[in-house]
């Protein structure tokens, strides 16, 4: 069995659709009817959802076949997919390091073959940073464009789910399928944009304005920095314009990112008290004790880790000094990409500031890890459009180079990703 | 504040209310479930509100619209926008361990309601209305019976997300028995606007806060201070649910703290439990332990838009409103007028009767005859409703002298009450259709004939001779005969 899965399955969808015969992995936090799903925690090691989400519902009539539930960091909390219950996924395109996080599985899967498509979900990068790891390719939609119906909640005012695919217009037919606004998520918008998201990978880059920020562009690593170079050096002479943008703002995303993503986490967590559904203590004790002990075996350390944050950024006397505080950064930053993406069509980054870790190596530094989702998360403070697309190799290790656009910019910048491919 | 004039020395009760009241509609707040009466424990429940990983919450318009309405009546503001928050806090009656609810962005914000108390009208404030959902219920078994000490807990999620509007009031009470006369007039406006149900378990739920305050603190005018309002130490009292539930413990615990303050000792700020069996309030939790709830926004809920609502929506005349008019339509007395707007449903029947006949008439039928039957065999309208075109049919019986007002009460409504037969058909049986006026008459003629001593003792001038010539005649007709005509027949032959 690829360690690319958490379980293993063969959900046929229906006959004819536009993904008929193609294989798809589901990351492990998207709710399957019938089949475990354990978003990498030990905590849901049994729990078996009595609904699929929306998106499964959508893959399902496009007839796409579920071929597995994929490997994740723990509730999502991660950036290696090292934090999962069952252990960490190998990197098909670069053996002994990490597929990236927390959708690794996902990654995996595609760029392993062992699935043709998947889907993830994006708190901070979780789409974007493996597919960046794994050479393949990943969006991170709008948010409200995708339903959230049945994705097991991390941070939910940050993340969405979205497409992994080896291709620009495999990952955008996938999100043709999935798009689309529901009535069980009130969050949804209907995309204002005219035309499918494939037809607009047409490799076409040709009188694009790209915008470089500066701050997201001088922390990378130097071979990173190196293969971002050359891919924008292609798509200038494909014909886009490209310039130097400053976004001060960025500066403050990892920060007011953590401060929201644990807080909410701390809210999102708290209904796994082994009441209804997931692991229980056998531990005896009243309620109190008995939830506690619950929680205590359920749970990673990673996920206790940003459970304790949250719940103390959140704390009276703390909440405006953290959480209100953090929220102000978001508006600001939300604001300074708004009056960028005024100015040119997209934003292009490097996804990763570095290349893959070796397993293993960043377990004990969660502050450095951290750090390296500086270029994702101001994306998921805005709310915006993302792709991470293949740019080439550092020392054999795969880069990802980053495009962000407008609200419901998808075209953009699934046209100008294309490009490179 | 209120303006109540206080004698200096005097001890002043202050009660602040918050009434969570179970708001009326088919479905739950968040999802599709039914809000109606299950057979079975967790019967009707769903993803949503078991709290299910991944279930996102939608709002139910119905809700929204009865939380306008509420707004509208109490007249409140109703904000351009409103939002939800979370409330963090875990306890297993709620399934997520937090409960959406509304924070700094209420629906409803500044309204105010008037109560009548001892023939005195004043208006409380209402600071706030929220809606937020109910969570499941709790069943304790063995042990202590409390959730620490029970041998096990039994879980029904059946409640869990019923919508809920919390109504926050200003300490504006003065007395248990105004608290008991604003809920009374609470819960006839909320079943007026048809979004409460009365008769549901659990609907209305009281928490009290109650303080002792001197009255030296009031001003020239009697009022207290907010400041005085707020140094003096209060309990909360939760665990009400009912208007005379609330009076009780109200008045239980205002004894309890004037005695402690006459004795010298402090009133602990604390949470008291109503124990509604023993008649007492026990303390629960003391306000160090209070809870941090860590509200947050509930970003899977967008703000709703609600201001233009409040002109869309329409509501129905108010109870105050009504009886005054009635009153003044129908000239009826005060207490007339305040019985037959007791519900809804009751003003709506007598308008529909006032229209076709005699509204003094039909004001008699409803307020005396048909709520005294009631309220005799402790009956509530609602449980006539698919029977009133009956009492009507039986009114019209009465208004067009087909039966006498003493059979039509003794006889028909009562029958109709206790054995759900319809009038026409107790009229046939029991052959209380009025004789006609030949056979009155001769009745008339044959008493008169047949009782000379009592037509003489008339003739000397005593008139309580003709009561008995009534009642030889109702026997002769076996009481179909209306009593007033028969006496006037009397009358005019004896007086020729």
């Amino acid at each position: 069995m690829s360690d690319a899965f958490i379980t293993e399955t063969e959900l046929d969808g229906a006959e004819d659709g536009v993904l008929a015969g193609k294989t798809i992995a589901i990351k492990d936090n998207i709710s399957t009817e019938g089949v475990r799903t354990t978003c990498g925690s030990a905590m849901l090691e049994d729990y078996v959802p009595p609904y699929d989400a929306t998106v499964v519902e959508r893959v399902h009539e496009a007839g796409a076949t579920i071929v597995g539930k994929a490997n994740m960091d723990e509730f999502g909390m991660g950036t290696t997919t090292e934090t999962s219950f069952v252990g960490p996924t190998d990197n098909p395109a670069a053996p002994g390091h990490v597929p990236g996080g927390s959708s690794g599985g996902s990654a995996a899967a595609v760029a392993a073959g062992d699935a043709d498509l998947a889907l993830g979900s994006d708190t901070g990068g979780s789409i974007r940073c493996p597919a960046a790891f794994c050479g393949v390719v990943g969006i991170k939609p709008t948010y409200g464009l995708v339903s959230r119906y049945g994705l097991i909640a991390y941070a939910n005012s940050l993340e969405q789910i979205g497409p992994l695919a080896p291709t620009v217009s495999e990952a955008a037919s996938l999100l043709d399928v999935i798009a689309g606004p529901d009535d069980r998520d009130a969050t949804t918008r209907a995309d204002p944009g005219e035309g499918s998201y494939a037809d607009a990978a047409d490799g076409s880059v040709d009188g694009m304005t790209i915008g470089v920020p500066t701050q997201l562009v001088e922390g990378a690593d130097k071979g990173v920095r190196e293969a971002f170079e050359s891919a924008i050096e292609s798509l200038e002479a494909q014909g886009a314009t490209t310039t130097e943008v400053d976004l001060p703002s960025v500066e403050q995303a990892v920060e007011a990112y953590y401060v929201i993503a644990m807080s909410e986490a701390s809210s999102n967590l708290a209904r796994y008290d082994g009441v209804r559904y997931g692991h229980k203590s056998d531990a005896d004790g009243n309620w109190n004790e008995s939830f506690a002990q619950t929680r205590s075996e359920g749970f990673g350390e990673e996920v206790k880790r940003r459970i304790l944050l949250g719940t103390y950024a959140l704390s009276a006397g703390y909440h405006d000094k953290y959480y209100a505080k953090a929220q102000q950064a978001r508006d600001w930053i939300k604001q300074d990409f708004d009056r960028v993406l005024a100015e040119v069509d997209v934003l292009a980054s490097p996804t990763m500031p570095v290349p893959p870790f070796e397993l293993g190596e960043s377990l004990d530094d969660p502050l450095a890890l951290y750090l390296a989702d500086a270029n994702t998360v101001p994306v998921n403070l805005a709310d915006l459009p993302a792709i991470s697309v293949p740019a080439g190799e550092t020392d054999g290790l795969p880069v990802g180079l980053q495009l962000v656009g407008p609200a419901f910019g998808e075209r953009t910048i699934i046209s100008a990703a294309s490009a490179l491919e | 504040m209120t303006a109540q004039t206080v004698q200096q020395g005097e001890l002043v009760t202050v009660i602040g209310l918050e009434v969570h009241v179970q708001l009326e509609t088919e479905t739950k707040i968040f999802c599709g479930c039914s809000t109606g009466d299950a057979d079975e424990p967790n019967e009707h429940v769903c993803p949503v509100c078991l709290g299910l990983p991944g279930a996102l919450p939608v709002v139910n318009e119905a809700a929204v619209e009865a939380a306008v309405k509420i707004g509208k009546a109490i007249d409140a503001e109703i904000p351009q926008e409103t939002r939800f928050h979370r409330k963090n806090y875990y306890y297993p009656d709620l399934p997520k361990n937090f409960q959406i609810t509304q924070y700094d962005e209420p629906i409803c914000q500044s309204g105010e309601l008037e109560v009548r108390v001892e023939g005195e009208r004043r208006p409380i404030e209402i600071e706030r209305a929220h809606l937020e959902e109910d969570p499941g219920s709790l069943q304790h078994v063995g042990g202590g019976g409390g959730i620490d000490s029970a041998e096990y807990t039994l879980i029904d999620y059946n409640r869990a997300g019923t919508p809920l509007m919390e109504i926050v009031t200003a300490p504006d009470f003065r007395s248990p028995a105004e608290v008991r006369a604003f809920l009374a007039e609470l819960e006839e406006v909320l079943e007026y606007l048809g979004v409460f149900d009365a008769e549901r378990d659990g609907s209305l739920r009281v928490d009290a806060n109650l303080s002792i305050v001197e009255a030296a603190e009031a001003d020239e005018n009697g009022e207290l201070s907010t400041e005085a309002l707020e140094s003096a130490n209060r309990t909360e009292v939760k665990n009400i649910s009912s208007h005379k539930g609330a009076e009780k413990a109200l008045a239980y615990e205002e004894t309890r703290q004037k005695n402690a303050i006459q004795r010298g000792r402090v009133v602990e700020q604390e949470t008291r439990h109503w124990d509604e069996s023993r008649g007492i309030t026990v303390s629960m939790r003391s306000k160090a332990e209070e809870k941090d709830y860590r509200y947050f926004e509930e970003a899977d809920i967008p703000p709703l838009q609600v201001a233009h609502w409040r002109e869309e929506i329409e509501i129905p005349e108010l109870p105050r409103a009504r009886r005054e008019r009635f009153r003044e339509e129908y000239a009826l007395d005060e207490e007339a007028a305040s019985k037959l707007t007791s519900t809804k449903q009751v003003a709506d029947f007598y308008e529909d009767l006032a229209s076709e006949f005699d509204p003094d008439l039909a004001a008699t039928w409803v307020a005396d005859e048909l709520l005294g039957e009631l309220n005799y065999r402790d009956m509530a309208i609602t449980e006539l409703e698919d029977r009133l075109d009956e009492v009507a049919r039986l009114v019209e019986l009465v208004a067009t002298d087909e039966i006498t007002a003493k059979n039509a009460k003794e006889i028909v409504l009562r029958t109709m009450l206790d054995e759900g037969a319809a009038p026409d058909a107790i009229v046939e049986a029991e052959g209380l259709g009025k004789t006609d006026e030949g056979e009155v008459q001769a009745a008339v003629e044959a008493a008169i004939a047949d009782n000379p001593d009592a037509v003489a003792d008339y003739a000397e001038g005593d008139d309580g001779a003709i009561n008995f010539l009534v009642g030889q005649v109702m026997q002769a007709t076996g009481g179909s005969a209306d009593p007033g005509t028969v006496n006037q027949l009397l009358r005019a032959e004896l007086d020729d």
